[in-house]
């Protein structure tokens, strides 16, 4: 393994170990310093921190609006009481964990309907949830209360030393599974799909997954930490879960940004903590949901959390670094196109009354790059989004590879090798390059071939955070980031908007080594007719959705009926 | 089980309100206000308390209603400052917030004692079998289609209405135009406290005085709104009846209550999937 | 992200062990050892925040302990009282009890009114060797622990004495109870009214203990009652939910029903907030009631809730006599006074009398107490905002 492949494991595992590590020990060293009450609010402390863990996930990576993570705790504390109750086999820490996985299920099943709503509906459905919940369980005692069944904690861990010390290593490991995830290609879907849906399936993950798997993941450590809790205090109360100490987590977890595991540990010590100031100060505890509230709203309107400020202050102000891209020796070949890889057949689009695009005819061979141009609203980018599965209301067929892809989903298509970039920014600005480009290509991208690709296109180096980059620049990072995926069909919607004219020209001497490198073909819709003239040997006109001329490249761009459909919006002559 | 619909319906007449204020606020104000109910609950509570030492039942029923308009339009001020260009859920999150903070503050201020609610309607309007239909439940019906009436006009034939729709579909634009968007968008918020405050005033003698439980019953009323898509009007007065209906009903069936409990939940779910379901792609994501 | 984990569990680390000195450093040192002046610490874990609070008790019980201050202390030593709050919070509740333990090394825990300070911490006391004397015992554990003894009668026995009282004093004949469960109540409930009905050989029309705690609306079980046709509702609502049934009842226009209630809903607030109550509230006050001008019995407690502005009602009265109790026995005590040696003091007292009471009161060794076994019966009629007495004697459960 060359020194560059090993340069990647210590990142990625060491780091996180070693901090587990010195938590753990922390942890100890805490469980055995602290006096007796303060353990006991310790403990506390982890489980508003877990708790505020999982809503990280839904809500700070994911981007949904969750207010029902007690809830979640709920199903974790009815799961460990009614095991405790009728005796099944394990001990309390096995029966936490079935409760998590129950409550992870659950989630599921709540999550379903949250692959349709965005924002504000899910709030409004998870509220519900919360209230419902609430109620029942103020109805319904959790198995063994009313009998007086206690649920008493597993034999090593019975002191309230001990047992804040299994917290402390509950949450390690909940903290480094999380983590894990987030740093993996999941992580990553996570944070997609809070920015863009479409940049999701396109990028070939299924956007239902990514949410399913955020909304589990969440209900799992609610239940987590509704377990834990059941068994701190010997029985669970509904007071404890109730829908209004769900809507103060939430606040809470908007105002220190806990999908960043330390933030969540920051979140469960203010959770305590505030309460435990009041307390001191002798003012009525109810003040402690006021301070919440407060601080909630100023982090709204602020636009930012507290992980983001400690992260910003301590983060080294660097320039963006853009690899040099490397000098190309070889000579644009001339393309030989082979078999047909996509043919359109009859593509027609409506908007209502509207054609978008009427009886559109294309063939795609392997190895060419055809250029797709056209005035205005002649329906370029409603070909791409119907060609990449957006539309799934069209008419007529699209084949690719021979195989038909109706009723294919847009993320499935991407799998199948038929990947898209957006005309409007779809890469999420919380990643890194290299997270980015692992996500979008759906495999672990070696190191070298990295470095290689990001530098063909003129892209920054993969440590990057792709905030800190341009739009323009990050449209080049999308296109690295398709190509990385070894697509057989590559769509690019103006991939050189927002560069300069030298850098329009210079990305088309790249692209049209395209189909050589990385064994893709290619339609390229673009403005910049120099650009088209120097990438494509065949074009294709469109006008008001209809073909309007299909050739090569020299013959169509001095059609009189081309030139016509341009008068007045050629770029140059 | 009819009776127990007709007994619940007093309650549909505060959901369909509610949920009328709700659509208005949705629609104008890009916001659904989880903390509707809750400015009204901590007006309503202020009157009793200053009705306390003396001062007069409809001094007190106004100041009340004051307070309640002045605490919306708090809430209105603060997203239509810092908040005009965000999206509908980070508004929203807002209120999420200030929900929070009115129920602490309503145990605060106001303990959690029963208080001396003087009620403005009381006692029994008309009997319908064995269940008496009281005076709240007629009024609160009343008032929630006259409140949906009263929107729809406004919006659709007057200029101001005119404005409204225009400053909450593109913000920008009206602006723009010389629409001038805070103070429009205080207003609305302003109004809605105002009839928010209202209604509860009204009912909130009736029924026991749980800051929390009064303040949740947005819940059953955005249920409702749903029925409507948070646009329409008329749907979202029919919802909050059935709904209120259909809660008392299942009151009486002891076995049921589990139904109950999650029924505005069904209903939102429900809605939500049944009305979305052509929807694969949001537009703008 | 290492440095930034470690830097923030290193400064979290030394705040609390910063604040958890302070707070040791502060309050009593050690088990208050012979012959000085540091104070007698007494704990209270008390439900001060949230949906459903109960201040009074310890406040009263804070005003008794500020007047022995005021003369003098125990044996020159003042009586440190700490009142904590659980938030009606199970965790809450558990932190609360170790602060008073082992924090605060307080001798006994006195005056607690909350709804779940016995079932959540009961076992705990007995570990550490401490006694409760609750202010007001709710949950079913407050009566069934051997290191807690209520001064109150408790919701269970209220129950029964609350249906005896309708049934063979009122006449009543067709009872429906509307019961509210939380926790672990669910079976003393039935059992006290069991009790009623193998004393007096009735039994229930309607039961419907589904009723929810806190709902904004009771008018579905209102109309149940009246669907059976019943004359007389029992319920063990607390104050906001007993509201609530009252205005449910006078908007159906339900005015022949009689309404037997707990000592829960016995306060002046209830009384001005309920206007129509049918034909009358019926209520077995669990101490001597205090309107009206049986203020005799109440005379020393009257004088000290007024002057500290204390609100008048039954949490204020248990608070109070909690208090009063624990007074006389510490000064019975010869020699340090440890928790121990509270404890003994407890377990060896003889009965207590107090004319606010109707059973005299002890600790003692048994397992389970309830030594408070009377009610006074008062009413609350339409119209007139006031409790009015409705008997002029105790009137004393049975077994």
């Amino acid at each position: 393994m060359s020194p560059a492949d090993r340069r990647v494991s210590p990142t990625r595992y060491g780091v996180p170990l070693l901090v587990a590590v010195v938590g753990l020990a922390a942890g100890w060293g805490l469980s055995v310093g602290l006096p007796d009450y303060y353990v006991f609010l310790g403990t506390s402390v982890i489980v508003a921190a877990i708790s505020l863990l999982g809503l990280g996930v839904v809500t700070g990576s994911a981007g949904m609006m969750a207010l029902c993570q007690l809830s979640f705790a709920v199903i974790g504390a009815w799961v460990t009481s009614e095991l405790n109750l009728v005796k099944a086999p394990g001990n309390g820490i096995l029966w936490m964990v079935a409760g998590a996985i129950a409550a992870g299920i659950v989630g599921l099943l709540v999550g379903l309907p949250a692959l349709r709503l965005r924002g504000v509906n899910l709030a409004v459905v998870t509220l519900g949830f919360a209230a419902a919940v609430g109620l029942a369980v103020n109805q319904y005692q959790f198995p063994g209360t009313a009998i007086g069944v206690q649920v008493f904690r597993p034999q090593p861990f019975f002191t309230d030393r001990s047992f804040f010390l299994l917290s402390v290593i509950v949450m390690v490991i909940a903290a480094v599974i999380v983590y894990a995830l987030q740093v993996s290609r999941v992580g990553s879907g996570w944070r997609a799909v809070a920015f863009s849906e479409r940049g999701t399936a396109s990028a070939g993950a299924s956007v239902r997954t990514t949410k399913l798997s955020a909304f589990a993941v969440s209900a799992a450590l609610g239940g987590l930490s509704g377990g834990l809790v059941t068994l701190q205090v010997g029985f669970a109360s509904a007071s404890t879960f109730a829908p209004l100490q769900s809507l103060a987590l939430y606040v809470l977890a908007i105002v220190n940004g806990s999908y960043l595991v330390d933030m969540a540990v920051f979140g469960g010590i203010l959770w305590v903590a505030v309460p435990e100031i009041l307390k001191r100060l002798g003012i009525p505890q109810d003040w402690s949901l006021v301070v919440f509230g407060v601080l909630g709203v100023q982090a709204l309107t602020s636009r930012t959390n507290l992980g983001e400020i400690v992260r910003a202050a301590a983060r080294r102000r660097s320039e963006v670094v853009v690899l040099e891209p490397a000098a190309l020796d070889d000579e644009v070949p001339d393309p030989t196109p082979d078999a047909p890889v996509l043919i359109v057949q009859g593509l027609g689009v409506r908007f209502g009354n509207v054609a978008a695009l009427d009886g559109v005819d294309l063939t795609l061979r392997a190895g060419e790059i055809i250029g797709l141009i056209g005035p205005n609203g002649a329906g370029k980018s409603t070909m791409i989004d119907a060609l990449s599965g957006f539309l799934p209301g069209h008419t007529g067929t699209i084949t690719l590879d021979g195989r038909d892809l109706a009723r294919v989903s847009p993320a499935r298509r991407a799998r199948l090798g038929l990947r898209r970039t957006f005309q409007q920014d779809r890469v999420p600005p919380s990643l890194t390059v290299e997270a980015y480009v692992r996500f979008v290509a759906r495999r672990r991208v070696p190191r070298p071939e990295l470095i290689d690709l990001l530098s063909f296109l003129g892209c920054p180096a993969p440590g990057t955070r792709l905030a800190a980059v341009d739009v323009g620049t990050r449209r080049l990072v999308e296109v690295a980031a398709q190509l990385a995926s070894r697509p057989r069909v590559l769509l690019l919607d103006e991939p050189a908007a927002g560069l300069s004219h030298e850098e329009h020209l210079a990305l088309g001497e790249r692209l049209a080594r395209i189909p050589i490198r990385y064994g893709a073909s290619v339609i390229l819709i673009e403005h910049d007719l120099d650009l088209v003239r120097g990438v494509c040997r065949r074009i294709l006109v469109l006008d008001f959705g209809k073909v309007l001329a299909d050739g090569d490249r020299d013959a169509v761009l001095s059609d009189k009926a081309v030139l016509a459909a341009y008068m007045g919006e050629t770029e140059l002559l | 089980m009819i009776q127990g619909a007709l007994a619940g319906l007093a309650s549909g007449g505060l959901y369909a309100t509610i949920a009328v204020c709700l659509t208005v606020m949705s629609r104008l104000a890009r916001v659904v206000n989880f903390a509707q109910v809750a400015v009204g609950m901590f007006g309503a509570f202020s009157s009793v308390w200053l009705a306390g030492p003396g001062v007069p039942m409809w001094l007190a029923t106004v100041i009340g209603i004051l307070v309640g308009a002045t605490l919306s339009g708090i809430v209105g001020l603060v997203i239509a400052t810092w908040l005009a260009e965000a999206d509908v859920a980070v508004r929203s999150g807002v209120t999420v917030a200030a929900l929070l903070v009115l129920i602490a503050l309503s145990f605060i201020l106001f303990g959690t004692k029963p208080l001396p609610f003087t009620p403005i309607f009381r006692g029994a309007a008309f009997t319908v079998g064995t269940v008496v239909i009281s005076q709240i439940t007629v009024v609160l019906v009343i008032v929630a289609v006259a409140v949906a009436v009263a929107a729809r006009l406004v919006l659709t034939r007057t200029l101001l209405g005119l404005r409204l729709r225009a400053l909450s579909e593109r913000p920008i634009t009206a602006e723009l135009l010389g629409i001038r968007s805070r103070p429009l968008s205080v207003g609305v918020w302003i109004v809605s406290g105002i009839v928010t405050t209202f209604v509860v005033e009204i009912v909130a003698p009736s029924q026991s005085n749980d800051a929390v439980a009064l303040s949740m019953t947005v819940v059953p009323a955005a249920a409702a709104a749903l029925l409507g898509a948070f646009r329409r009007l008329d749907l979202a007065v029919v919802g909050g009846l059935v709904l209120g209906m259909l809660d008392g009903a299942l009151a009486q069936l002891q076995g049921l209550a589990l139904l109950r409990y999650f029924l505005p939940f069904l209903v939102i779910v429900g809605l939500l999937l049944w009305l979305q379901r052509g929807e694969v792609w949001d537009v703008a994501r | 992200m290492k440095i930034k984990a470690a830097a923030v569990a290193t400064a979290t680390t030394g705040l609390l062990i910063l604040a958890g000195c302070s707070a040791t450093g502060g309050s009593g040192s050690g088990g208050g050892s012979g012959g000085d002046t540091s104070p007698i610490v007494v704990g209270s874990v008390n439900a001060l925040s949230g949906p459903a609070t109960f201040p009074e008790a310890s406040q009263a019980a804070k005003a008794v302990f500020d007047q022995v201050n005021k003369d003098g202390g125990i044996d020159g030593r003042k009586i440190q009282y700490q009142i904590l709050d659980d938030k009606a919070d199970p965790a809450t509740a558990a932190a609360a009890a170790r602060e008073i333990v082992e924090s605060d090394n307080a001798v006994a825990l006195v005056g607690s009114a909350s709804l779940i300070d016995c079932q959540v911490n009961g076992q705990y006391y007995q570990q550490a060797g401490i006694l409760s004397i609750q202010g007001t015992g709710v949950d079913q554990d407050c009566f069934q622990n051997p290191n807690i003894s209520a001064v109150n009668v408790g919701p269970y026995g209220d129950t029964t004495m609350t249906l005896t009282y309708g049934s063979q004093v009122l006449g009543l004949k067709k009872i429906c109870a509307l019961v509210e469960i939380t926790g672990n109540t669910g079976p003393a409930y039935k059992a006290a009214i069991a009790a009623w009905s193998q004393s007096t050989g009735k039994h229930l029309v309607l039961e419907d203990d589904t009723v929810p705690y806190g709902a904004s609306d009771y008018t579905p079980y209102i109309v149940k009652a009246k669907e059976a046709g019943c004359d007389a509702v029992y319920s063990n609502a607390v104050e906001p939910d007993g509201i609530g049934q009252l205005k449910a009842a006078a908007a159906q226009g339900w005015n022949d029903v009689t309404f037997l209630y707990l000592t829960s809903v016995y306060s002046e607030q209830f009384a001005t907030a309920a206007a129509q109550v049918g034909k009358g509230v019926y209520v077995p006050a669990e101490f001597a009631p205090y309107t009206n001008a049986n203020s005799a019995k109440n005379a020393d407690w009257l004088k000290l809730m007024t002057a500290d502005k204390i609100p008048l009602t039954s949490f204020a009265q248990g608070g109070y006599l909690a208090a009063t109790y624990f007074v006389q026995v510490l000064k019975s005590i010869k020699g340090d006074i440890t928790r121990d040696s509270v404890t003994k003091a407890l377990h060896d007292m003889t009965p207590i009398s107090n004319p606010m009471v109707g059973t005299p009161w002890t600790f003692g060794t048994a397992d389970t107490h309830n030594s408070n076994r009377a009610g006074w019966p008062i009413k609350l009629l339409s119209g007139t905002g006031k409790w009015q007495l409705a008997a002029v004697d105790w009137f004393k459960l049975n077994n």
